[in-house]
């Protein structure tokens, strides 16, 4: 019968791992058991690491970080603001649709950034190094670099889609 | 309780229920990358699944630091999909065969919360891969204790072998 103890035992440290991995997975994706959310349902991105020098070049650190996985996201508008909201200089949906790609580093090789003609295309997870150029002197101060995304919105899930930067 | 021998009772004669249908999720993945959709496999395809490790990044668990460095070695990560797809192909194939259940229990539950770790947070409608994971990790890992005893290989395997593999005064349970 001490076999059938040490049966016993290891059924039931693996009642633990597979309820305990269901609930923690649970927890940790969705924070089911707290504030309930799905990260699949609207795209997102982050923008930390992005750089504007006094020249008017913008290197926009651009990874999505929410949504769908099999589609978009699309970028259409790109900003620079005063800290007061103000616009300073901005790329349209047409300078962004053709962003050549020799001006873009992607992290990963699959699943690049690029410009479809219509948009910038961030596929999710992708994490890429977007060069655009203002062709205008840019005087020292902070400034907020924000993106659009199609669907109209600049925040998902509690963030926003830009960066405060420092012009030296 | 008897657990060693070939005998059958009715809760094994169940279980063919679920353990076919468990095993064809990693078998018929093996079949779409390399039978239906062979450009699947084809790193140059615009099809290839390395593409789908991407997007398991932003919200992985645990593992994010190998998945960035696979995603930045595309060599390393087709030998992965290899090994990977392969895996699928055998422990799938041997839990529909009701071969060495016990083994491919084990197997299949690593394999499936290898990828509910990364892709666990994602699904546009329900928290589908999550429940993929879930539920077939936990069904996996029941199949490495019940193991198979009807409409299986283990079940001729069992009543020539009851006691299992036997390695000098180890029984190794795999079936």
């Amino acid at each position: 019968m001490a076999m059938d103890r040490k049966y016993v035992a290891a059924v039931l440290v693996f009642v633990v791992i597979a309820t305990g991995l269901t609930f923690a997975s649970y927890q940790v994706f969705f924070a089911g058991f707290t504030h309930l959310t799905n990260y699949s349902k609207t795209p997102g991105y982050d923008l930390s690491g992005t750089q504007l020098f006094s020249n008017g070049t913008l290197d926009l650190q651009i990874s999505r970080v929410d949504g769908p996985d099999t589609y978009g996201g699309f970028i259409v508008l790109v900003q620079i603001l005063y800290p007061n909201d103000t616009v300073l200089y901005q790329w349209n949906v047409s300078q962004l649709g053709h962003v050549p790609q020799s001006a873009i580093r992607n992290e990963f090789p699959l699943h690049p950034v690029q410009s479809d003609g219509f948009a910038l295309v961030v596929p999710l997870g992708q994490n890429a190094t977007v060069v655009l150029q203002a062709h205008r002197y840019i005087s020292p101060g902070t400034y907020i670099v924000r993106v659009y995304d199609v669907d109209g919105q600049y925040a998902a899930y509690g963030r926003k889609f830009q960066a405060t930067v420092a012009v030296g | 309780m008897d657990r060693s021998e070939g005998s059958i009772d009715g809760t094994q004669m169940a279980l063919p229920i679920l353990r076919i249908t468990l095993g064809w999720m990693f078998f018929s993945a093996f079949l779409r990358r390399v039978v239906n959709v062979p450009a699947k496999m084809n790193p140059s395809s615009s099809a290839y699944v390395g593409g789908k490790l991407i997007t398991f990044i932003p919200h992985a668990w645990l593992i994010s630091g190998v998945l960035e460095y696979t995603l930045e070695h595309p060599a390393l990560l087709y030998e992965f999909l290899v090994a990977w797809t392969a895996l699928e192909a055998i422990f799938g194939l041997f839990m529909i065969l009701g071969f060495m259940s016990r083994l491919s229990g084990l197997a299949l539950a690593l394999l499936v919360w290898g990828i509910g770790l990364g892709a666990g947070w994602i699904g546009t409608t329900c928290l589908d891969e999550w429940q993929i994971a879930a539920v077939e990790g936990a069904a996996a890992l029941m199949f490495m204790f019940t193991g198979s005893r009807w409409l299986s290989l283990d079940q001729l395997i069992a009543k020539k072998y009851p006691q299992g593999l036997r390695i000098g005064r180890w029984h190794i349970h795999l079936w």
